[in-house]
């Protein structure tokens, strides 16, 4: 065991050399701390600590490009990293003698087009790093509910969900360009053809779609252009409160079937109202149960027209249109049109600290299905209902009734106990919702996947052969799926 | 370590990576302002608050057993400057706050030994000589009245490093008349010791200064040097004595007959005195007295920290100078002409890195003597 064990670290040793001849000596570690500072993120309960062997920051393409065809060679895990704040342990290595590669450096806006409203960019640029340029051009990027110091790129590429602009929504990669283990360059999209990134279906498949939102990954993102979208100077700002989960739908369904809002969000009192309005000090507990919080923009005269349908759906819509205090309409749009940052509010809810969901994509009409199996499992594994919570997202264009929906869990992660109710309501959670019906889940992450394998026939066969032919030698994180 | 084990990992736990420390708020300005000097410089997770928290986490657990370098490195090059903590508590409401914790962390290194030598160092220069810089001479500092009830608390650096800001504090006193102590036996408060962890070593310290200080029988302490305020108010016992920053006691002298120079000046908020002890306005009211401020976009309690603190000026020289470097580009694109700060270690790395921008350093009691007609 200990001779392993010195192999091992000679072995390492050895490693990180080679990578320092790579990236400058300063630029590549085994050290033990360092390794350590990359072992663990907010799914610890989910997705136990552990330490990469060694960690590595480049700082071009040629310099990932060398790291993953050494990894290749002698068949070393690699874990891209661009932010790591992905709330579902997706950089944590599964693979002892793993190489964490930490993208951050890489992180040049390179290219951000007005004519074209696209933006260009590499991974460690973060969403308030584009937004700060974009907004020079009053074009803003699509934003997931993310803190804004999450990576453009990742984000993208795993295909996020983007509740708080539900117009954008759900594409907002047109091409990328990504390194494969054997060092090759796959460009995706117009961007395979020429010096035009701008155009998602370029030649035959859609092979920007196909290779993205993979767990684990097929190779590293070098850069990636995306869609921008237009800051107006018109918004208006309207909450409406319900008792239940059903009544609003109605609303919710106008308002996306005329195309009339850019932010729809149903929330409950009690948890992602305080990261929209931006502050725990309210009395949230006497609003109404839940609130649809709905965001109207556009150029002169469509924003007017749109207005004016918006409250006309209202007055009938059998909620209370609220009175709210002014300011927490401009955090909302803040929060919605500008970058999230109060969104981790959720986190010190009641000073809990930690919260769990299970995000799914189903339509409108099974929202009030989805909330009762929420509370009733939570309720079985011994989950009490305050820690229960829920908001639905509609997303454009409105095919399918598209909804995003969450069904949460706000806990003291701090709490070992709590876990493990987790880890339970999970198990039993995953296959209700997929008897119930669903669309699919938001990323398909470690947990959650397995089950759903299971029931995707010989598509999951296809799959696998897929990544076999990126990745042969299944370096590339794979370990969270296959 | 004082804070009790599960104290500790729960704060821990309670960190969900989200890195919203490493960056001053967005809203509503929508610009991306780093927060933390130490992230920002060394880059690797483990030199933000996260990355630490998680290094903490695993000693506390017994996963990491060694120093190693980088363990030193992540943990001491942090100039405890709290920036990350003012930000978080917005939005996770933790309870327990990122110094708070580093300074548990260095204190359960240092207990096992697991310190840098050049704090090692430090701590042995203590001992011999009763200052932080080894210093065998005297800075010549005379009571005007052994029996005043106001005393002024000198400090190291003020003493050894930065004398102009002692000696514009006692002209001061001077001028306005007020009559004042001045300890003959003036021994280091022991902030640097208790700051890189070496706790143990500062209690002969405090033990003689609070005798001294009951001998005095002084009413009110007068310090210039934030970091030794914090540690009398945090880490002495209570001598029933009052302490203030000279700020607050130049403030409450009312009008001081000053003439205001047509000097524009950016003020930086020294973290001890500013996060740590929540003394932002008088500063910036005496500053306003004496210059035209000019404001910077980080303020506050989210104010770019000067890089010296911590121990990082005796030990990552490079860094602190970078971080005063960033800080004195930041007060140029503000418009000012001058940096002006209310802390003896702040100025002595800001005006050490100025001496490549153009840009004067100075500290509050430095402008005010200046401006202070007899
Ligand atoms: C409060 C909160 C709310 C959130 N809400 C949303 C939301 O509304 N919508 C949403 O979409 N997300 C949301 N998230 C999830 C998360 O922030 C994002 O998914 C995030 O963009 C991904 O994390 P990251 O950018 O830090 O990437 P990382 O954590 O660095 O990486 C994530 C994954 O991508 C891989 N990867 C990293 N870089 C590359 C690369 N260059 N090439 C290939 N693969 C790579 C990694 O190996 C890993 O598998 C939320 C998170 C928080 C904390
Ligand atoms: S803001 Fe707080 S919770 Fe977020 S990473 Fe920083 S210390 Fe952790
Ligand atoms: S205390 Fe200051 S330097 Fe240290 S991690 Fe926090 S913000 Fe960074």
């Amino acid at each position: 065991m200990l001779r392993e064990v010195i192999k091992m670290d000679e072995m390492v040793s050895r490693l990180v050399k080679e990578l320092q001849a790579i990236v400058g000596e300063e630029n590549a570690t085994d050290d033990r701390a360092i390794c350590t500072s990359y072992s663990r993120d907010q799914h610890w309960h989910f997705v136990p600590a552990k330490n990469p062997a060694c960690v590595v920051r480049p700082a071009n393409k040629e310099e990932v490009r060398a790291v993953l065809m050494l990894a290749n060679t002698h068949k070393i895990p690699v874990i891209p990293y661009s932010t790591g704040i992905n709330v579902r342990g997706l950089t944590i290595p599964v693979h002892d003698g793993s190489i964490l590669l930490d993208l951050s450096r890489m992180n040049r806006i390179l290219e951000i087009n007005p004519e074209m409203k696209t933006a260009t960019v590499e991974p460690g640029v973060t969403f308030g790093m584009l937004l700060e340029q974009t907004r020079k051009y009053k074009l803003r990027p699509a934003f997931p509910d993310a803190p804004l110091t999450v990576s453009v790129l990742v984000n993208y590429y795993l295909r996020g969900i983007y509740q708080t602009a539900a117009t954008d929504g759900h594409d907002h990669t047109i091409s990328y360009e990504m390194i494969l283990p054997n060092g090759e360059t796959l460009k995706t999209g117009s961007r395979a053809l020429s010096r035009m990134p701008y155009f998602r279906y370029g030649v035959g498949p859609d092979f920007a779609g196909m290779f993205c939102a993979h767990p684990g990954t097929c190779g590293v993102v070098t850069e990636l252009t995306a869609k921008l979208y237009r800051l107006y100077d018109n918004r208006k700002e309207y909450f409406i409160g319900f008792d239940d989960v059903a009544t609003p739908t109605k609303l919710i369904y106008n308002l996306m079937n005329d195309e009339l809002a850019a932010s729809i969000r149903l929330v409950d009192n009690q948890s992602w109202l305080k990261g929209i309005f931006g502050t725990f000090d309210y009395p949230y507990e006497e609003l109404p149960k839940f609130v649809l919080c709905v965001l109207v923009e556009g150029v002169d005269g469509v924003f007017e027209a749109k207005d004016t349908l918006v409250r006309a759906y209202m007055k009938e819509c059998g909620g209370e249109v609220l009175d709210l205090p002014a300011e927490f309409a401009t955090t909302f749009e803040h929060e919605s049109l500008g970058g999230a940052e109060k969104s981790c509010m959720v986190f010190g809810i009641k000073g809990r600290g930690n919260y769990h969901c299970i995000g799914l994509y189903g339509p409108l009409t099974l929202a009030a299905k989805y909330y009762e199996v929420h509370e009733k499992t939570a309720l079985e594994v011994g989950i009490p209902k305050d820690h229960v919570h829920f908001y639905i997202d509609p997303i454009y264009s409105f095919h399918g009734q598209l909804c995003y929906f969450e069904l949460d869990i706000f806990y003291d992660g701090s709490d070992p106990g709590f876990g493990a109710k987790l880890r339970n309501y999970n198990e039993r959670q995953f296959h209700k919702l997929l008897d119930l019906g669903i669309y699919g889940w938001f990323r398909p992450y470690a947990g959650i996947i397995e089950p759903t394998v299971e029931r995707i026939g010989y598509l999951a066969e296809v799959w696998k052969k897929f990544l076999r032919v990126l990745d042969p030698n299944e370096i590339m994180n794979r370990g969270k799926l296959f | 370590m004082e804070l009790e084990r599960e104290e500790v990992l729960s704060a821990i736990h309670h960190c969900v990576k989200c890195k919203l420390c490493s960056i001053t708020s967005f809203h509503p300005r929508e610009e991306w302002l780093p927060l933390c000097p130490s992230g920002q410089f060394y880059g690797y997770q483990a030199f933000y608050a996260p990355g630490k928290m998680e290094i903490f986490r695993a000693i506390l657990e017994g996963e990491i057993t060694e120093p190693s370098e980088g363990l030193l490195n992540a943990v001491y090059a942090c100039t405890v400057c709290g920036a990350c903590y003012e930000k978080c508590k917005q939005i996770t409401s933790v309870e327990l706050g990122a110094p708070d914790l580093f300074e548990a962390m260095r204190h359960e290194l240092a207990s096992k030994g697991w310190i840098l030598d050049v704090h090692k160092n430090i701590a042995e220069k203590i001992k011999e000589t009763r200052n932080a810089y080894g210093e065998k001479y005297e800075y010549k500092a005379k009571s005007s009245d052994e029996n005043a009830d106001v005393l002024y608390y000198i400090g190291c650096t003020a003493r050894y490093r930065v004398p102009e800001i002692a000696d514009a504090m006692l002209e001061i006193f001077d001028k306005i008349g007020i009559k004042y102590q001045v300890m003959d036996e003036e021994w280091c408060c022991g902030s640097v010791l208790i700051r890189t962890g070496q706790v143990e070593a500062a209690k002969e310290l405090v033990a003689h200064n609070v005798e001294e200080i009951k001998r005095s029988g002084a009413k009110t302490i007068v310090f210039t040097c934030p970091g030794c305020l914090k540690t009398f108010e945090k880490n002495y016992p209570d001598m029933g004595v009052e302490l203030v920053h000279s700020t607050q006691f130049l403030l409450r002298q009312g009008n001081m007959n000053l003439k205001k120079e047509d000097l524009k000046a950016a003020y930086h908020d020294p973290c001890h005195l500013g996060r740590d002890l929540g003394i932002y306005e008088e500063p910036r009211a005496v500053l306003s007295e004496v210059a035209d401020i000019k404001v910077m976009k980080r303020e506050k309690e989210q104010a770019w920290c000067c890089g010296s603190g911590g121990g990082v000026k005796s030990a990552f020289d490079d860094f602190a100078l970078w971080s005063a470097t960033e800080r004195l580009k930041e007060a140029k694109e503000a418009g000012a002409e001058a940096l002006v700060s209310a802390c003896p270690f702040c100025k002595r790395n800001l005006k050490e890195a100025a001496e490549k921008e153009e840009i004067e350093v100075y500290d509050v009691v430095e402008l005010v003597n200046r401006c202070l007609e007899r």
